[in-house]
């Protein structure tokens, strides 16, 4: 099957992936077992258009397993003060090395989530807990967007979100 | 495996777990899901809200990964589940429907989150996920101790009225709750009344809730508990009845509402049934001003409690049946001296007034008129429980009848208003009635 064509992300959708939002990522096992795993942070590459997602590898085995073996992944991004959700899909996931300016990417994403979530009553401490992980822990996996969501609750969700430029060949 | 403790207070939706899903063909989805609930080791029930790819993937493969992290330790879990069916009634789906309304309103989604069903599904497998965490906080009240310190108090209680005084103190003593109430169930008239209250400006004796309506009369028709940690409009029955009643221009008819004594903001409830043989005897409601005040520990606290209590009231019924104490021979009381009182029963609700004063309806109001009657024509003072039961004219719905609850309730109206006729317990099953000045009795409607 050819590999469908790559989504451009506009400059809002990339905002907000990348700020304080909750980010999980799933993917599934040949036999339909689904994985799942809560992300550190996503990064864009304005060049590739790919996104990198950081883990906790003790965290991760069972999604890298399946989207390395696949190509397959899912990824959720939520803010919780406004329930604006997007999912965001592709076929191409491998494992990155981490480059250089990603353990910044990763505690400014501790930042940027603490805050919106102390905003909604829960301790700093708590997030910070929760997204805790040995620099030498991180792991990466990178993947070219392929289909967009916007999955807000409401009865709009589900609806494919199709980017404005480039738009596609022929699009109304 | 995951502990029981800590799954449930996952599910909660203070942190909304995430479903991860794979389609026919392969395609992973994650989505994230508003509320769980515990059913039992094997299994639990998640909410469902919308037809979205999540339910379209589910139908095709049933298996699910569930993240959830516990919102005090930061732990996060993984649960293997098995979809198995859907329920959209009972009473799963009306206590996540009722949390879901908590929810809803709490996290601003009231108008979209609205629960289709509770889907059930199967529990293969869990697992901690690695990570740091935080020590679990300790509770301000061991609900363990709370609960075994109040159970030692409660089968003390020579009858129903000082069981229900004793439930309730001892809720305040161990619990630290402040505000709660017993209402019992009247099932002919489908209608919960209070009969015992702690931590309101009026207790709220004889103030009705229809079966069905509310936390409490849900609770009271599913027969489950219900606990919500963010109360929604949806639910605060108070306001419920009163705009209800406007609507269908019943505003005439409250003269005779005892206003519900419940809290005009309340954060947290929490209603309990209180088992009954076949229905529920009543509910034990508690409440505060405080969002997520109680945990699931003080559920199974109350549900514990409740059901002692339920076991206690029919044990005091069953009691009733076997025999009666000696009643010790009494003088024939002197007639009272003054200004006779007018007191009027209407025969179409049963309600009865002193004076100008509503005083209570249905079958109190009809037990109270039976005893004046007797008082009137015959100058008897001293009765049991036992021939009130028998009494055609008491006209109880049924043998099974909670008539202790009634006469707790007709007591407690008549202490409350200070009437000149009081109930006085000479021993159990057995009361005194108190008439203080001379009655006119006035049937308004006989014959209907």
């Amino acid at each position: 099957m050819p590999a469908p064509p790559p989504l451009f992300l506009d400059p809002d959708l990339a905002r907000f992936i990348t700020g304080g939002v909750s980010i999980n990522a799933g993917s599934g096992s040949a036999e339909g077992l689904p994985s799942l795993c809560l992300a550190f942070g996503c990064r864009v590459d304005s060049g590739t258009n790919r996104l990198t997602l950081f883990f906790a590898a003790p965290q991760a085995v069972d999604l890298v397993r399946d989207a390395t073996r696949s190509g397959a992944l899912a990824v959720v991004f939520s803010e919780p003060s406004t329930h604006r959700t997007l999912q965001i899909k592709g076929g191409d996931a491998r494992l990155a090395p981490l480059g250089e300016g990603d353990l910044a990417c990763v505690e400014a994403y501790r930042a940027a989530f603490a805050q919106c979530l102390v905003f909604l009553g829960f301790t700093e401490v708590m997030v910070r807990t929760l997204l805790d992980c040995p620099d030498e822990a991180l792991v990466a996996l990178t993947f070219t967007p392929s289909a967009l969501f916007n999955v807000t609750p409401g009865a709009q969700a589900g609806a494919p979100l199709i980017p404005t430029p480039p738009r596609a060949p022929g699009a109304a | 495996m995951i502990p029981v403790r800590a799954l449930r207070d996952c599910l909660d939706g203070i942190i909304p777990g995430v479903v991860s899903t794979c389609a026919a063909d392969g395609t992973p989805n994650v989505a994230y899901m508003s509320q769980g609930q515990y059913l039992d080791d094997q299994h639990l029930a998640l909410s469902y809200q919308f037809f979205n790819r999540t339910r379209q993937n589910l139908l095709a493969n049933p298996r699910v990964t569930l993240g959830l992290i516990h919102p005090q330790t930061a732990q996060q879990y993984r649960l293997h589940l098995v979809y198995e069916r859907t329920e959209t009634h009972g009473p799963v789906f009306e206590s996540m429907k009722a949390k879901l309304a908590g929810i809803a309103s709490h996290t601003g989604m009231s108008g979209v989150f609205r629960l289709l069903g509770s889907d059930i599904y199967r529990i293969e497998g869990s697992e901690g996920v690695p990570g740091s965490t935080l020590p679990a906080p300790t509770p301000a009240v061991d609900p363990l101790l709370a609960l075994r310190t109040c159970m030692a108090r409660l089968p003390l209680s020579p009858d129903a009225e000082s069981l229900l005084d004793a439930l309730l103190d001892g809720l305040q003593a161990h619990f630290a709750i402040e505000h709660a109430l017993v209402m019992m169930l009247d099932p002919g008239r489908g209608q919960l009344y209070t009969v015992a209250s702690r931590g309101y400006p009026t207790s709220g004796v004889g103030s009705e809730l229809p079966v069905g309506d509310g936390v409490i009369g849900v609770a009271a028709r599913e027969r489950v508990p219900i606990r919500i940690s963010h109360v929604t409009s949806e639910y605060a029955y108070g306001l419920a009845m009163r705009e209800g009643a406007e609507r269908q221009g019943l505003g005439d008819r409250l003269e005779t509402e005892i206003p519900f004594p419940g809290l005009a903001a309340p954060g947290s409830q929490l209603a309990v049934p209180i088992p009954g043989a076949h229905d529920p005897l009543g509910v034990l409601f508690v409440e505060s001003p405080t969002e997520m005040r109680f945990t699931h520990a003080d559920e199974d606290a109350l549900v514990a409690l409740a059901t002692q209590v339920g076991g206690l009231f029919r044990l005091f019924l069953a009691e009733l049946e076997l025999g009666e104490e000696g009643q010790p021979a009494s003088a024939r009381e002197p007639r009272p001296d003054g200004v006779p009182l007018r007191v009027r029963h209407y025969a179409a609700n049963d309600s009865v007034f002193l004076g100008d004063d509503y005083l209570i309806k249905g079958v109190a109001g009809n037990i109270l008129w039976t005893l004046l009657q007797d008082h009137q024509a015959l100058g008897r003072t001293q009765f049991s429980n036992r021939e009130l039961r028998a009494d055609p004219r008491v006209r109880l719905p049924d043998q099974s009848d909670n008539l202790e609850a009634r006469l707790v309730l007709l007591h407690r109206r008549l202490a409350e208003r200070r009437a000149c006729v009081q109930l006085e317990k000479t021993g159990r099953g057995r009361f005194r009635l108190l008439v203080a000045r001379p009655l006119e009795l006035e049937d308004m409607d006989p014959g209907t």
